[in-house]
């Protein structure tokens, strides 16, 4: 799920996905205790998702045509029109706001969002102290009030 | 008691429950008494829920049966030595690593460049005899010359004489052709 949110397309995520749990399964002798086996996968997963997303910048806009259809697919239950078109809006924004964001900022929001992480955990992960943790995610929070405060 | 900028700038971590005791205490106080700084904490609470389910509501299409397929696919099928090594490349020039060679590649090249300096008769770093000079060749510095000194002779590689000076001039160069 975190490698969702963070490539966003769902193709593209189930290929780093599938590559993670291959390069863990080659590298497993590797795997020295250090840190827990989750934190050491997430590692794995995480620097591929970056290679991945500064190798293959895929435009907002088929961020977004990706988006739809996943949205369309669920078949949500037809509420108030008005609230729809909001919601509908804003997932855009944010979707389009989460995209901006540099693969180092969208790595610590995505796992602190979605996995509620704890800052050393993310730390070990990302291979930076917690500060930096934190000094990323304050940054990236901003980043993301200044584009989404009208929506919020 | 902190200030609106400090409580700004720390709030997400209080809400993280990343604070230290006394900073996160320093906070909470700060909270129950600026409605603006009450604001911000909202806002990223809302923030927070909207993005979890948007994010969520993504990941919620995964397919597992396909997934483990995908990943016993690659695990059978036998790597191509270039993938192999692309992987490899890939890992040493990452850019963490990157960060670090950079400055390694300088210390060695200056390493390289100094290293006569310390070991004169080792002739390992760039030989003095190779380097060419700029230098005045009158006694007023308007003529200068770029000038190769060798251990048995002397080359002009290029001459530079002013307008005036050469009209001036009785003294011919013995070589003004560039000899690169």
């Amino acid at each position: 799920m975190v490698i969702v949110g963070l490539l966003r397309n769902p193709d593209d995520a189930m290929e780093v996905a599938q590559e993670s749990f291959f390069r863990a399964y080659r590298k497993i002798t590797s795997f020295q205790g250090q840190s827990s086996f989750y934190t050491w996968l997430y590692r794995i997963a995480i620097n591929i998702c970056i290679d991945h997303q500064r190798r293959e910048k895929r435009s907002p806009l088929e961020f977004r045509e990706s988006m739809d259809e996943v949205f369309e697919q669920q078949n949500e239950v037809a509420r108030d029109p008005f609230s729809d078109v909001h919601d509908r809006e804003l997932r855009e924004k944010m979707l389009s706001a989460i995209d901006d964001l540099t693969p180092e900022h969208k790595a610590v929001i995505v796992l602190r969002t979605l996995e509620g992480m704890s800052y050393k955990d993310i730390g070990e992960i990302l291979g930076c102290s917690e500060g930096t943790v934190m000094s990323r995610l304050h940054y990236a929070r901003k980043k993301l009030q200044h584009k989404l405060s009208a929506f919020l | 008691m902190s200030n609106c900028e400090t409580t700004r700038e720390t709030i997400g971590a209080w809400l993280d429950g990343e604070l230290a005791a006394a900073q996160a205490e320093a906070t909470s106080r700060h909270l129950e008494v600026c409605a603006a700084c009450r604001e911000e904490r909202h806002w990223l609470e809302r923030l927070h829920s909207s993005m979890r389910s948007v994010l969520e509501a993504n990941g919620s299409e995964i397919q597992f049966e396909p997934f483990w397929q995908g990943v016993q696919r690659r695990v059978a099928q036998k790597r191509n030595w270039y993938d192999e090594l692309g992987d490899r490349i890939r890992g040493t020039f990452s850019a963490p690593r990157l960060a670090w060679a950079i400055p390694a590649v300088i210390v060695i090249v200056l390493a390289g460049l100094s290293i006569d300096s310390f070991f004169p008769s080792a002739k390992i770093g760039i030989q003095s005899d190779n380097l060419a000079t700029v230098e005045s060749i009158d006694a007023y510095g308007r003529n200068v010359a770029l000038l190769h000194e060798g251990e048995t002779n002397t080359t002009v590689i290029w001459l530079y004489q002013p307008q005036e000076s050469e009209n001036d001039s009785s003294t011919e160069p013995s070589e003004t052709k560039p000899s690169f």
